[in-house]
């Protein structure tokens, strides 16, 4: 009876100790992630406020001067300057095309892939993860190589001859009118399209990752229901497919969008320095030239509240769009 | 329905476009002299034994790269592990903010997150150590075991562990001979996938590194100035590789379709 009782007692704190183990654990892991995922954030909030010391570093404060120099300029209030407000409209617009263009390349292709077989579909996902996580910096290194005048793209349309057919026909005047040539033969580098297309191969694979748990739940009945009563594809595409992924195709495409807001070494190597986007300007103001951390901090806000922003937006639409 | 050969050819199309930088770079390994050209003049695999054994520059790169890799990714399972069991046995609220914490610096754009841990480590004296850069990429890629552990612990029948508990297991014995074995695939795929985002990562690791040491990303970029050289392209076929090597792996010996969302009815 007595070994009983030891046992009960014994047995008896073993649940409410696994529980409380359990819960002190959970509250290190939240303090941890606190530390790691959340404070950076406050830190760029606080040092946006910050003051910046002339010729040093800078110090906790609170005043609005690098937002005022983002909103109007640095020389504001003498004089106005839209400056950041470029920058800014460079990164959205760049972002936004390369990421729709992406999510509509790799709609297809992964309709594609989800009729594959299984061993189909493996091999197919380790080429696109393998790709996925390249690094930018190999990425910008292979296009690099292709769009270079001498042993890319370019050398290529000359060698096919295709460079002196738009002479000829009269096209080339219009290459060179936005910017993808030089007065003799075609130039990718530096240029709006080099920086968008390299970003939209950036993304590309996650686009097909993102859209393929939708897809490939997709019931063929539906389609092969639409196809006996002599649908075309095309028409069951737009009838019956895209309505079902509406919601997946916008998620997707602004997901990639707030990724790319942030892209930076594809900026700074394909695109033209009139056309530098707010990325760039925080890496000038952080640690690059112009060194100001207040105001790259204050960049930085200003970039994830309108990330935020579009976010919100976007599902607004889509919510919208639902109902 | 069977796929059509347009299908096909746009497959084929659209990979050959995925695969052309790459097979430009690796063929500029080749190059004999300084620049990248394609095709490569005068061939030879010199620039190899630059890279791996003979240039110290390259070869501290890979091994700091290596080191964050396998660290930051272990820590990321350790940080995933109790999160996403605790969300699977009981979604309260504070394992759903668990899971958003971690979620976090994965829906930001990633040169934010980069200034801010800058921040904070000049603050609290770990900016330009490696431990500072192995905690910052655990943080950044947390997020990515975490689903495939999730994954892993909602396909075990909730009937097992009942089974167990009346046939008197505990709650350890269950987890150890029921859970574990089940996810431990999923864990290591997890593993695998923040270990090679973390070798390929770069603006996170620029800001947390402050130039005082240099993974084979940030060396390739310092060295940008100068133009790219037929020895970082080596670096690019070393990093395609080991990330082949990994994802074979995990669909190797884990459900790759199923990692990445497919449905389980059809096959």
């Amino acid at each position: 009876m007595s070994a009983s009782a030891a046992e009960e007692a014994a047995s008896a704190p073993g649940p409410a100790h696994t529980d409380a183990s359990g819960a002190a654990l959970r509250l290190g892991l939240l303090a941890v992630l606190l530390v790691l995922c959340l404070v950076p954030f406050l830190f760029v909030l606080a040092i946006s406020f910050g003051h910046k010391i002339e010729g040093a570093g800078w110090e906790f404060g609170f005043e609005f001067t690098h937002y005022a120099r983002f909103f109007f300029g640095a020389a504001w209030p003498e004089s106005f300057s839209q400056l950041y407000w470029q920058r800014l409209g460079y990164s959205v617009y760049f972002a936004a095309i390369a990421a729709v263009l992406a999510v509509a390349l790799a709609f297809p292709f992964t309709y594609f892939l989800t009729r594959l077989s299984r061993l189909g579909q493996t091999i197919w996902l380790v080429i696109l993860l393998s790709s996925l996580s390249l690094s930018e910096v190999f990425i910008v290194m292979g296009w690099d190589i292709l769009l270079s005048a001498r042993s890319g793209l370019p050398a290529l349309l000359d060698a096919l001859g295709i460079t002196d057919w738009t002479k000829e026909i009269g096209w080339f005047r219009w290459f060179r009118d936005v910017g993808l040539a030089s007065p003799r033969n075609f130039k990718f580098k530096t240029s709006g399209f080099a920086t968008v297309l390299t970003m939209a191969y950036l993304v590309w694979p996650y686009a097909v990752i993102l859209l393929y748990p939708a897809l490939s739940r997709l019931d063929p009945s539906l389609i092969e229901a639409a196809r006996t009563m002599g649908a075309r594809p095309l028409t069951v595409t737009r009838t019956v497919i895209l309505p079902l992924v509406r919601l997946p195709l916008v998620g997707s495409s602004l997901l990639l969008f707030v990724f790319l807001l942030g892209t930076y070494v594809t900026v700074t190597v394909f695109a033209d320095p009139s056309q530098h986007t707010l990325a760039v300007s925080i890496y000038d103001s952080v640690r690059g030239s112009t060194l100001n951390a207040p105001f790259g901090a204050a960049q930085s806000v200003i970039l994830l509240v309108a990330a935020g922003g579009f976010l919100l937006a976007g599902r607004r639409l889509s919510a919208a769009a639902a109902s | 329905m069977r796929l059509r050969w347009w299908g096909h050819g746009f497959m084929w199309l659209a990979g050959l476009v995925l695969l052309m930088p790459i097979l430009v770079v690796s063929a500029a390994a080749l190059n004999g002299g300084r620049s990248m050209l394609f095709p490569p003049e005068d061939p030879t695999l010199a620039r190899f034994g630059e890279f791996f054994v003979s240039e110290p520059v390259w070869r501290e790169a890979l091994w700091n790269s290596v080191v964050i890799a396998l660290s930051s990714a272990a820590l990321a399972v350790l940080l995933a592990w109790p999160a996403a069991y605790f969300i699977w046995k009981s979604s309260d609220r504070l394992s759903r903010v668990i899971a958003g914490l971690m979620a976090m610096p994965f829906a930001v754009p990633p040169i934010v997150f980069g200034v801010g841990l800058g921040f904070m480590w000049a603050f609290t004296g770990g900016l330009g150590t490696i431990w500072a850069g192995i905690l910052s990429h655990a943080a950044l890629f947390a997020a990515l075991p975490l689903v495939t552990i999730s994954i892993g612990l909602q396909g075990i029948d909730r009937a097992h562990l009942d089974a167990a508990a009346t046939m008197g297991a505990t709650e350890g014995i269950a987890f150890r001979t029921i859970v574990l074995p089940q996810t431990i695939p999923y864990t290591i795929s997890g593993f695998f996938f923040a270990m090679v985002l973390s070798f390929n990562e770069f603006i996170v690791i620029f800001f947390v590194s402050s130039s005082s040491y240099a993974t084979v990303t940030l060396q390739i970029f310092n060295s940008l100035r100068n133009g790219f050289t037929p020895t970082m392209a080596v670096g690019a076929i070393a990093f395609i590789l080991v990330s082949v090597a990994a994802f074979s792996l995990v669909a190797r010996f884990g459900d790759l379709p199923r990692l990445m969302g497919a449905d389980q009815t059809r096959r």
